[in-house]
């Protein structure tokens, strides 16, 4: 049985945590999907799902319906992501890039033949982290530029370099 | 092979976020350059590819149940967010309104003698602020951290307005214009305090 999207958006809104619930099933694959690309790491991908939900409820009420319910959520993820990640590298430098690469050839939703986007899911995943998120963001997304470098705290030309430096990456790893 | 300064161009060229001018100076090097046509058609499949990839992946495990131990439930937090909001409402106007009655002019009924006005008004403010403080020390996480710098910063200045109006008061008990200036620095706080209150609770 389908839910109206709104009647749960508003009833979760009063508090109703079974319709918040039937939220995070409608949308946890989408969010994961984000996270997981964002920080290449599952762990980490789960951890910050959670924290985008805990938020999205925290948040709910702000949300007024200006725009669609999955963009409010998706760019509320991207920010717990972004932000997850600043503090993170102001703790301590370090480049991370996938120690799990199990964890990204598990997309259910793909194709299981499609060897050539699990090939492009694992030359991203081993990006570097700037370059990996803003082509994240721009190419699988469709974020522009002013959105990522808003959201990313970065200048729009930054946002530019990284996905041109991404691409280049990419390009350099497929054709290996 | 491409040209490493054609790069930037042909990035653009591709999203279609080049100017019309430099569009067609590309158009024109790319008639003549193999290496950078070759280029172009990398950079559209690769974004193409991107697109198609799958926007959704399930986690490996139902996070709902970490999730929903972590969710505060919302009819609770409700009570809680009107509990503290009437607390600070009240804790406001009980510092505003004693702080008004204790340090009238000497020409009203109302008034007392100046030094025990003066300790009673900042046993009251002291009582007064130190709740609001309680409170929002509670809240204080559901602030951004810019907002509580800026919180942390104004009740900096407004402390240091309040230790000194009272090390004069000290001084000069009798003083209207120094009651005046405390009081003032005295509101501000509470002021302050209940922006601070709204801000959470939004």
């Amino acid at each position: 049985m389908h839910s109206d999207p709104t009647d749960l958006i508003h009833r979760a809104q009063q508090g109703d945590r079974a319709a918040f619930e039937a939220l995070y099933r409608a949308h946890a694959g989408r969010v994961y999907a984000l996270c997981l690309r964002l920080t290449a790491d599952a762990a980490q991908a789960e951890e910050r799902t959670q924290d985008a939900f805990v938020r999205a409820w925290e948040r709910l009420a702000t949300y007024r319906g200006e725009s669609a319910f999955s963009s409010w959520l998706y760019r509320l993820t991207v920010n717990e992501v972004l932000l997850g990640r600043r503090a993170e590298r102001r703790r301590e430098q370090r480049v991370v890039t996938t120690d799990d690469p199990a964890a990204l050839e598990r997309p259910r939703d793909a194709d299981p033949a499609s060897g050539s986007a699990l090939d492009l899911e694992r030359a991203v995943a081993a990006l570097p982290p700037g370059a990996r998120e803003v082509f994240v963001l721009h190419d699988v997304e469709g974020y522009r530029h002013q959105e990522i470098a808003a959201l990313a705290g970065i200048a729009v030309g930054t946002s530019k370099a990284q996905l041109f430096r991404a691409r280049r990456l990419l390009r350099e790893a497929l054709n290996r | 092979m491409t040209y490493p300064h054609m790069d930037a161009k042909l990035n653009e060229y591709v999203d279609g976020t080049l100017a019309a001018r430099n569009r067609a100076s590309v158009e024109a090097h790319l008639a003549e350059c193999a290496g950078c046509r070759t280029a172009v058609a990398e950079l559209r499949s690769l974004s193409a590819a991107a697109a198609r990839l799958p926007k959704s992946i399930e986690p490996g495990q139902d996070l709902w149940p970490a999730i929903a131990a972590r969710i505060r439930p919302r009819a609770t937090w409700n009570v809680q967010r009107v509990w503290w909001r009437g607390a600070v409402a009240a804790a406001a106007v009980l510092v505003i309104a004693l702080g008004l009655y204790r340090l009238l002019p000497p020409s009203t009924a109302l008034y007392r003698p100046a030094g025990e006005g003066w300790v009673a008004v900042q046993a009251d403010f002291d009582r007064a602020s130190d709740e609001l403080s309680r409170i929002l020390a509670v809240e204080r996480e559901r602030l951004r951290p810019e907002t509580v710098a800026l919180l942390e910063r104004n009740l900096a200045v407004i402390d240091t307005a309040i230790a000194e109006s009272r090390a004069a008061l000290a001084r000069d008990p009798a003083s209207a214009e120094l009651r005046r200036f405390f009081a003032a620095a005295a509101r501000q706080k509470v002021e302050l305090l209940r922006w601070a209150a709204r801000v959470a609770a939004s």
